[in-house]
């Protein structure tokens, strides 16, 4: 939508209403400072003190500076940087369930858009797809536990299948757990995403479809040349909300393997991880140590992705 | 002549191709995604030993007694526990879009000094994980005495900046400012303009992301978990999570899926009837570059 | 479409207000429900009214409905008491975190909201026995220990041996055999034959491989036995100065847990999954398992039922080591305002010998007084059907003779789960010995900052 027209006008009345610019977005500001900023505020401020439980005891607060962060990137006994590892768990698991989930969604939403394919029964796929996303991620990690557990029915058919002697022990075998994790997470979202995709295309004239085709593109060219440029904006809001979903991941992994990040911690993601130390010993100086470090990878990436993928623009 | 039947031929041929192909994928996706409400169904028919012997395609028979002994334990008030979700769910659902809306509206419509600066850091906040920031918030939640209050559960929800993210996208694609000129020469006030003829506008954006909340919210077990401990408050997933661990002789994990089947029901049927307006109104508004 | 979006908001906004004004009455109707369901009971006799200036409401803070059933079935409240029962669930740790606040704020609240009583685990028990939030019973007057078992007092007193609380239950733990499997590979079924044949470790080991020999599994999980182990470890897993020791009793689980796994002697699984479970049924391959009354009565599901065709082809006996499992403590917390009624409560389930029968009889319990425990085990016409017959409690009481309750730490419950979790990686040949234990000591780390590990 072109504003430039009125802009003039806009802008003379500007002066007398910017302040109800400020007073509708005051509310979110408020909330939002209260919230969140003191609550984060505090968790950056805590990130410098020892400070955690012991027993019914309280350690601390004990100013230590740096320490939990040095402590943070002090490599174990074989050279790894723990905070590093699942940091590269969790981008591994979010790149597994999110490229299937954009690039499946991108394509349900072209089915779905095209007069060609007319698609019967729209309203019934378009629901279905989004129902996993009804299921507390908790009791989807269960069902998928037993479907896959040794004497689940996924080895159950293997074996009467011929497919494998004994049982695979899905939990214990590193790219099963991620493949499982990914899965799952593609399954909870990728309806999701094939919604808002749909409307983005949607969105865009027709006549330049129309205009493409009568210049004898083909429907790939259409949909390089033309549709995807077009979908750049809602597509980058998908995959920034992804990224932040990833990053963000815990339940999932969490339930599916008891917390444990099985096998040797390779499915062990950054809030597990933060998780570990919230509980229990209530460890907030190293919890905020890894906050403000999550929130650093998290807005690197964001960054990053953003600025690649409006580049073009 | 011939070519041109030719080619229109080898064209349906591709089309009939390309939609078997079509329909194969979507059903596969369907059956994928039906599967797991099936299996849930299916364990919600079965007795706790049963379950522990592992999984079954076909349903038992313990669908009513599970049904009856969920309805009837004790310890867990099912009606209550879907009204209190209903509750803490559909407030959070309308405080988030509605604000979310009217920040974006505040940014989108007006000019200001510090429009530019309050827009990138939305953006920026955007981005934090909400676990960051829970052991302060939690902290401030007990010093004020908000446990067993649900306003540390609704309110916050007024400051959503994915939701207003998107409501900003979408007003750029859809919200003309000549519609907000005219009504300011019919002489309506600001607010009253962004109620009464903004609002409806959006109504499309609004459903969608009230829906996608409202889901959110419901399965929310974190927060409240920490937050809530008198029975007649507590939502379902804390319910869900009592039920687990009740004590080895009431232990039943029949009743747990049926719990499960249970509070899955009503979000089933309210999105089924959104989803039609949620469908359309992503649609109608849908973001232009 | 409109409409409806318009209904959903005015329910929505009556909801909130609805949700508004309840959060307003909150203070006055949280103990209402309570009050009025104790006041439709009939109230046969007031067993001792509570002194005057006693408090009017009893709160007590537990993880699940199990005490509040037996509570509210065998204990008469003192006329005028509310009893306000706050119950989150153990998941994720949220009954210890929201009890242990509650502690630590016990000095701020108005006496009405103070903790009366709280219950605890066997597992945990130590953190809140070692604190100053609970308080020395005999002071209140529960002095006769004389009918319990000494480990569940040993479990409820601190380092100076005040005794802090009562356990309504003793948990002695036995193994529990397949009869058929172990006519199959021992030749015999009865119990105290199997016994002679079971009572070492080296001679269960032995014994495994002859399971293995003829098709089954001597035990379902690898960390089926890690309890009998633990239980009796010679020092406890953090000794005085913080430094984490795996004892030679745990050690020699590890090795027995690889070796089984290995052999194939047992499943690689945790004690709760379906796939151990699973071995319950008629066509299961496993031999024994461990656990006590409340293990067989209650979680063994699938062999319970008899249409799954092995109900009654079980047996008990003591197995290699005694040990215990489990079991829930009352403890009284400091503050309290209802002293009197604490000790009356504490007094019932220890030394009433009518809810102590009761809790045999109806509840499947084995009480914590050795007396009434007696009489049913020398009762000829007490036998548990799904052991074929045998009167479990005469062994239970054989059993809890020689439980310790020695070398616990109040960080036992997370160093054990933790252990056999990261302990099963390396039996499943997932990762090496050292990665394990490393992967084990980080694990601790995050839990404990206080543990000095390896």
């Amino acid at each position: 939508m072109k504003r430039l027209p009125d802009s003039r006008k806009a802008k003379r009345k500007s002066i007398s209403y910017a302040k109800w610019g400020y007073l509708f977005i005051a509310p979110f500001f408020l909330t939002y400072a209260i919230f969140n900023l003191y609550p984060l505020i505090l968790t950056i401020y805590n990130s410098f003190f020892e400070n955690y439980r012991s027993g019914l005891k309280q350690v601390g607060p004990n100013f230590v500076g740096l320490a939990n962060y040095v402590k943070l990137f002090t490599p174990d006994a074989n050279g790894t940087i723990d905070i590093l590892k699942y940091a590269g768990n969790t981008v591994v698991l979010w790149l597994g369930g999110a490229i299937p989930q954009i690039v499946i969604a991108l394509l349900l939403a072209i089915f779905f858009t095209s007069h060609r394919l007319n698609i019967r029964g729209q309203q019934f796929f378009k629901t279905v797809i989004y129902m996993p996303n009804l299921i507390m991620a908790s009791a989807f990690s269960m069902l998928f536990f037993t479907l896959f557990s040794n004497v689940g029915p996924v080895n159950q058919l293997l074996i009467q299948w011929g497919v494998v002697d004994t049982a695979i022990d899905f939990f214990s075998i590193k790219i099963t757990v991620r493949s499982l994790i990914c899965l799952m997470n593609f399954l909870l979202w990728f309806g999701n995403t094939t919604i808002l995709l749909m409307a983005g295309i949607m969105g865009i004239d027709q006549n330049l479809f129309e205009a493409a085709e009568i210049d004898g593109a083909g429907s790939i060219q259409v949909f390089f040349k033309v549709t995807l440029p077009l979908l750049m904006p809602i597509l980058v809001y998908t995959i920034i909300t992804a990224l932040i979903g990833g990053l963000q991941m815990f339940d999932v992994p969490q339930v599916l393997t008891n917390g444990a990040g099985t096998p040797n911690r390779s499915s062990m993601t950054l809030i597990m991880y933060l998780n570990n130390y919230l509980r229990t010993s209530k460890n907030y100086g190293m919890a905020g140590a890894i906050s403000v470090i999550i929130f650093i990878i998290t807005g690197l990436l964001s960054l990053m992705v953003y600025r690649s993928l409006t580049k073009k623009d | 002549m011939n070519a041109n039947y030719y080619d229109s031929r080898k064209a349906k041929i591709q089309l009939t191709i390309s939609r078997v192909v079509v329909y194969a994928i979507l059903i596969f996706l369907s059956v994928l995604c039906l599967f797991s409400f099936y299996m849930l169904f299916v364990n919600a028919t079965r007795s706790n030993a049963d379950l522990q012997g592992g999984f079954r395609l076909l349903p038992s028979n313990y669908f009513l007694k599970n049904l009856v002994n969920a309805w009837n334990d004790a310890s867990i008030n099912i009606p209550r526990g879907l009204l209190n979700s209903f509750i803490v769910a559909s407030c959070t659902a309308v405080l988030s879009t509605y604000f979310s809306a009217l920040t974006a509206y505040g940014i989108h419509a007006y000019d200001f000094k510090l429009k530019k600066a309050a827009f990138t850091f939305v953006m920026a906040v955007m981005v934090i994980p909400n676990q960051v920031s829970a052991v302060g918030f939690y902290q401030m939640c007990v010093k004020l005495g908000w446990t067993n209050s649900y306003i540390p559960l609704i309110v916050p929800s007024i400051a959503a900046p994915v939701v207003f993210f998107y409501m900003k996208q979408y007003m750029e694609s859809v919200l003309p400012m000549e519609i907000v000129d005219a009504a300011r020469v019919d002489g309506s006030g600001e607010f009253r303009t962004f109620n009464t003829i903004i609002l409806p506008m959006l109504k499309p954006a609004l459903a969608v992301q009230m829906i996608f909340n409202f889901v959110l919210s419901w399965n929310n077990y974190f927060m409240p978990a920490l937050l809530l401990d008198k029975a007649e408050m507590k939502t379902v997933p804390l319910m869900i999570a009592q039920l687990r661990s009740a004590d080895y002789s009431k232990f039943d994990m029949g009743k747990v899926y049926m719990f499960i089947l249970l509070a899955i029901l009503p979000v089933v049927v309210v999105y089924i009837i959104l989803s039609k307006s949620i469908i359309k109104g992503v649609t109608a508004g849908s973001v232009k570059g | 479409m409109k409409k409806l979006m318009a209904l959903l908001l005015a329910v929505v906004m009556v909801l909130g207000m609805c949700a508004c004004a309840a959060s307003d009455n909150t203070p006055a109707t949280t103990q209402a429900p309570a009050a009025t369901e104790k006041k439709e009971e009939p109230k046969t006799e007031a067993t001792e009214a509570a002194p005057a200036e006693e408090g009017k409401v009893f709160n007590i803070y537990a993880w699940n409905e199990e005490f509040k059933g037996f509570f509210e079935k065998y204990y008469t409240v003192p006329e005028g008491v509310t009893v306000n029962w706050i119950i989150n669930p153990s998941d994720g740790g949220v009954y210890q975190d929201k009890l242990d606040e509650a502690l630590l704020n016990q000095a701020n609240v108005a006496d009405d909201e103070k903790i009366d009583m709280f219950l605890a685990e066997a597992d945990y028990i130590l953190k809140y026995v070692d604190s100053e939030y609970t308080q020395d019973i005999t002071a209140l007057g529960v002095t006769d220990f004389s009918n319990t078992y000494t480990y569940t007092v040993q479990a409820a007193s601190d380092a100076s041996g005040v005794v802090k609380g009562v356990s309504f239950q003793c948990c002695p733990s036995a193994l529990i055999y397949r009869r058929s499997i172990a006519k199959d590979v021992l030749g015999t079924d009865d119990p105290a034959e199997v016994q002679a044949l079971l009572d070492s470790w080296d001679k269960f080991n032995a014994v495994a491989a002859d399971a293995k020999a003829k098709g089954y599994y001597m035990t379902s999980s690898e960390a089926e036995t890690f309890r009998v182990f633990s239980n009796n470890g010679e020092t406890p897993l953090v000794d005085g100065a913080g430094n984490l020791t795996l004892n030679d009793a745990i050690k020699a689980w590890q090795t027995q847990a690889k070796t089984f796994s290995d052999n194939g002697y047992t499943l690689t699984c945790d004690i709760w999954s379906d796939e151990c479970t699973a071995q319950m049924f008629a066509d299961g391959k496993t031999m024994c398992y461990f656990g006590p009354a409340w293990y067989f009565n209650f979680c063994m599901g699938n062999a319970q039922d008899p249409d799954k065709g092995c109900y009654g082809d079980w047996a008990i006996c003591e197995g290699p080591q005694a040990h215990f499992w489990g079991g829930t403590w009352l403890l009284a917390a400091t503050g309290s305002d209802n002293p009197t009624m604490l000790a009356d409560i504490m007094d019932t389930f220890i030394n009433d010998e009518e809810v102590c029968s009761n809790l045999i009889q109806n509840e499947s319990q084995f009480t914590n007084n050795q007396a009434v425990n007696a009489k049913f085990a020398a009762d000829p016409e007490y036998g548990n059907a799904f052991l074929g017959g045998q009167n479990d409690v005469a062994v239970f009481v054989e059993l809890a003779k020689n439980i310790k309750f020695e070398n616990k730490t109040i960080y036992d419950q997370l160093l054990t789960e933790g252990l056999q979790g990261y302990w099963r990686e390396y039996c499943d040949g997932a990762v090496t010995e050292e990665e394990a234990m490393s992967n084990y000591y980080k694990y601790i780390n995050e839990k404990y900052p206080e543990i000095v590990t390896p």
